[in-house]
């Protein structure tokens, strides 16, 4: 971050309101660009996500913006019509395109919390479960010991540490939400994706949600997608801005949405757009 | 609910409240160094006005970006405005304190024009008046906010009667003119001083309900405040 | 209300007698009379089946059930009318034990004898029930695995639709085309000779394009995000269509198969060339080796029907056995019906979304 001054010394209460500084890149996107059949949908985006902090993308819908994320753990491999056009996305310096890429195990490295939450038909227990077993986890304590640790690590395990066995169908919305990204910590990927958490979920289950991802950052890299601008805001530390697939802006959240550099971004997060 | 960027909230508060605490020191000092005509002292006030400039300066900071980033509503809102706007009153209060060292340190190289009864008292009075504004930004008192309110007319009086007094001399004798008005400017200030207490006052009753009484003299002192 | 002067043809919401309310209502009452009918229809059918098959069935004495027709294997009627005036009505084996007790009397009575009309219907039930079991297991395999390619793996295209296209053409042929075919290929050219193996192919094959469609359709009716949701933990394809696709659409395809099962179990032609035998006096187990087994034919509910009905001559004595056997074979249907609700009912509360 290039505008923040050097505050003066606050003796009484550190001013946390100082934006954190960019740490170095886990996720690299290199030129990207990106097709759904002849539908050209990134254009040469470039863009570095830092490393235990939170990246927002936002943007008007159709921007790319959900596509680019779908990238990150090859979502868009599912589309029989995507393909990748030129550009690399490195994690770790491996380019996750390449052909040797074991996309299973990228996926377990760059876990997913959808917008529409998705448990398992199943109970909360099995839920989480279920990517341990995928992992080869089948030790009853070991299995024991983790559901609780991700349940406590998405602050749910308060709630429904007395009904473990029941269906993960019958949780609220916002229980719903925190027991997806319960299951995507449980393995414990690097890098969490989120598309659109909260856009399904009440005001308070939403502060609940953002409350968790800010306290996730701390252990992982955490990139979300919404259509939210307050939420981007108040979650994010970096914010890239997307318009008709391409990357208009990216940099602090507090530059996007204090003093954006570029007029299509200043218009957009002070609702002028369109 | 606990939110994670209260804690901004807390920092922005507890500027404010540093700022406050730290412009009734400077008023203080400048009256201090002008009853006991200490230099030294008025030099140390005129130096620490640099501190509320820097504070003034974070807060608008932490307001804008509290306002830019957290979308505050109802009472996170009003805070922020009304910080912000408190903010620039000690600022200015700071500014007067400044300007009272100033002459404080022009009249230590003279003999005292008599002995500084009224403008310590007045001084006295705008100091009160700006603790308990911001004791009412602490507690959201809005009857103590009205008290303050209403003091600011017995600094008025305090000013006026001074002004006669020092206009007195004036006419007795010439050479006195320059003292005089060095304190003539001096009342002033502290005149000031109050006034930016009164605003903060005000300002502590929007924060506390959301009500604006600037320019409303009933509310001020209208029977129901009596 | 405002008045709108601007938009003149508004009148008030009170009702008002037109012609359009009246169409309407005698189109209504039209279709009710539709439906009515057909109910009518069925009704009819269904109470004379039940009221003439159940007196064969159920007895007015204990056990009150006709025990015998369920239990024993069809046989001759002989009636004998003996000079005194005296009928006698007795099966095949009773026939032949009365010859040899008092042959003077059979010499001197006249005697018929009708096919079929005595005994039971127990290897027939027995033969519906192994030819319903295996076509369902066969085609059950076969339809899963087609529709879990179909819906999951293949790309979409031409061929793809070409193959949906066929499948659902092949849910219009006839039945006695797949009996045909069924005939031509398992029993002539594979040899397999007129057996359950031959018929429960037939069948399965027939039941096919309903299975893989009603699949299909139970597949894609698993969210989207069900799947994502596993990929997305590091699942692979198979993992996640086994584990968390598969149990969520087993409900709708066991259901939709089942029901399928039961309508083709009713199914005669499929079954006349290459399964079902007229008479069988041994019973499915009484096999030499156990791979016999899969190459003898059986006797059958829904084909001892149309033989009783159409093949022999007709007589007050074999409309028992023709009403007895509709309605047991009606029942055995409903039962199977019964038990594909009952199995999703069961397995939907498990899996709800």
């Amino acid at each position: 971050m290039s505008t923040a001054q050097p505050l003066p010394a606050a003796p009484a209460v550190s001013p946390k309101a100082a934006p954190a500084p960019a740490t170095p890149p886990i996720v690299e996107i290199e030129k990207l660009d990106f097709f759904y059949g002849d539908k050209q949908a990134l254009f040469d985006v470039t863009l570095g996500i830092p490393e235990k902090q939170v990246t927002a993308f936002i943007g008007p819908s159709g921007c790319g913006k959900t596509t680019l994320l779908r990238c990150l753990n090859r979502m868009n491999d599912l589309v029989d019509v995507a393909r990748i056009g030129g550009g690399e996305i490195r994690i770790d310096g491996i380019n996750i395109y390449d052909p040797r890429v074991d996309v299973i195990e990228l996926r377990k490295r760059v876990g997913m919390v959808f917008q529409k939450s998705n448990p398992f038909p199943k109970s909360i227990y099995e839920n989480i479960a279920y990517g341990l077993r995928l992992h080869g986890i089948k030790h009853k304590d070991k299995l024991d010991e983790i559901v609780e640790k991700s349940l406590r690590g998405a602050a749910l395990w308060d709630e429904v540490k007395d009904r473990l066995h029941d269906s993960g169908m019958g949780l609220s919305g916002g229980q719903q939400q925190r027991l997806c990204i319960a299951r995507a910590i449980a393995v414990e990927p690097d890098v969490i994706l989120m598309d659109e958490p909260c856009s399904a979920l009440d005001p308070i289950a939403t502060a609940k949600v953002e409350e968790l991802i800010h306290e996730l950052k701390t252990r992982y890299t955490i990139v979300i997608v919404t259509h939210n601008m307050q939420q981007a805001a108040r979650v994010s530390d970096q914010t890239a801005f997307f318009y008709l697939g391409k990357l208009i802006e990216f940099a602090g959240t507090q530059k996007i949405f204090m003093n954006p550099s570029n007029p299509q971004t200043e218009s957009y997060v002070s609702g002028h757009f369109g | 609910m606990k939110r994670f960027f209260d804690s901004e909230l807390d920092a922005f508060r507890s500027h404010l409240i540093q700022m406050g605490e730290k412009s009734i020191e400077q008023v203080r000092g400048a009256v201090r160094a002008l009853v006991d005509a200490d230099v030294e002292l008025a030099r140390k006030v005129r130096a620490g006005d640099d501190e509320l400039d820097r504070l003034e300066v974070l807060i608008d900071e932490e307001g804008v970006r509290y306002m830019s980033l957290r979308n505050p509503i109802a009472t996170d809102l009003r805070l922020v405005v009304v910080g912000m706007k408190a903010g620039s009153d000690l600022e200015r209060v700071g500014d007067e304190a400044n300007n009272i060292a100033k002459r404080a340190i022009r009249l230590a190289a003279e003999p005292p024009l008599k002995e500084y009864i009224d403008i310590p008292r007045m001084a006295e009075i705008a100091q009160e008046m700006l603790r308990d504004a911001l004791d009412c930004f602490l507690q959201h008192d809005n009857d103590k906010a009205l008290a303050v309110i209403r003091r600011d007319e017995e600094v008025d009086a305090l000013n006026k009667q001074i002004y006669r007094e020092l206009a007195g001399f004036m006419v007795e004798n010439p050479a006195t003119i320059s003292r005089a008005l060095e304190l003539m400017f001096i009342a002033k200030s502290i005149e000031r001083i109050a006034d930016h207490a009164t605003n903060i006052a005000e300002e502590m009753v929007y924060l506390a309900k959301g009500e604006d009484i600037r320019h409303n003299d009933e509310l001020k002192k209208g029977p129901k405040a009596e | 209300m405002t008045p709108r002067p601007d938009f003149p043809s508004r009148r008030s919401i009170l009702r008002q007698p037109s012609w359009a309310a009246r169409w309407e209502a005698s189109l209504f009452l039209l279709l009710r009379v539709a439906t009515y009918g057909v109910l009518l229809a069925a009704a009819v059918v269904f109470l004379d089946i039940g009221w003439k098959g159940g007196r064969v069935v159920f007895r007015a004495e204990a056990p009150f059930i006709n025990v015998p027709f369920l239990t024993e294997a069809p046989e001759s009627l002989h009636v004998l009318k003996l000079p005194d005036g005296a009928t006698l009505k007795m099966g095949d084996r009773e026939y032949r034990a009365f010859n040899e007790a008092h042959p003077e009397q059979v010499k001197a009575a006249r005697s018929e004898t009708y096919v079929y009309s005595a005994g039971g219907i127990f290897p027939n039930i027995v033969g519906t029930v192994l030819l319903v079991l295996g076509a369902m297991v066969i085609a059950l395999v076969l339809g899963v695995c087609s529709a879990i390619y179909l819906s999951e793996y293949a790309k979409e295209g031409p061929l793809v639709r070409l193959v949906r296209l066929s499948i659902a053409n092949l849910a219009g042929v006839p039945s006695i085309v797949f009996g045909l075919f069924g005939f031509g290929l398992f029993v002539v050219a594979l040899g397999w000779n007129v057996s359950l193996l031959a018929g429960w192919f037939t069948l399965a094959f027939m039941v096919l394009p309903i299975i893989i469609t009603a699949s299909e359709e139970a597949l894609r009716a698993v969210p989207k995000g069900l799947r994502e949701g596993a990929l997305a933990l590091g699942a692979t394809k198979f993992q996640t269509i086994r584990t968390n696709v598969l149990p969520y659409a087993l409900p709708g395809i066991l259901t939709s198969s089942v029901l399928a099962i039961a309508r083709v179990a009713g199914e005669t032609a499929p079954i006349m060339f290459t399964a079902a035998y007229v008479v069988r006096d041994q019973m499915p187990w009484q096999v030499e080796k156990w791979t016999d087994f899969f190459f003898q034919g059986v006797m059958a509910l829904p084909y001892h029907i149309y033989v009783v009905a159409s093949k022999i001559p007709q007589n007050d004595y074999t409309r028992d056995v023709q009403y007895g056997t509709a309605f047991v074979f009606l029942f055995t249907v409903a039962a199977i019906a019964l038990s594909a609700i009952l199995l999703r009912a069961r397995l939907r509360k498990q899996y709800r979304w």
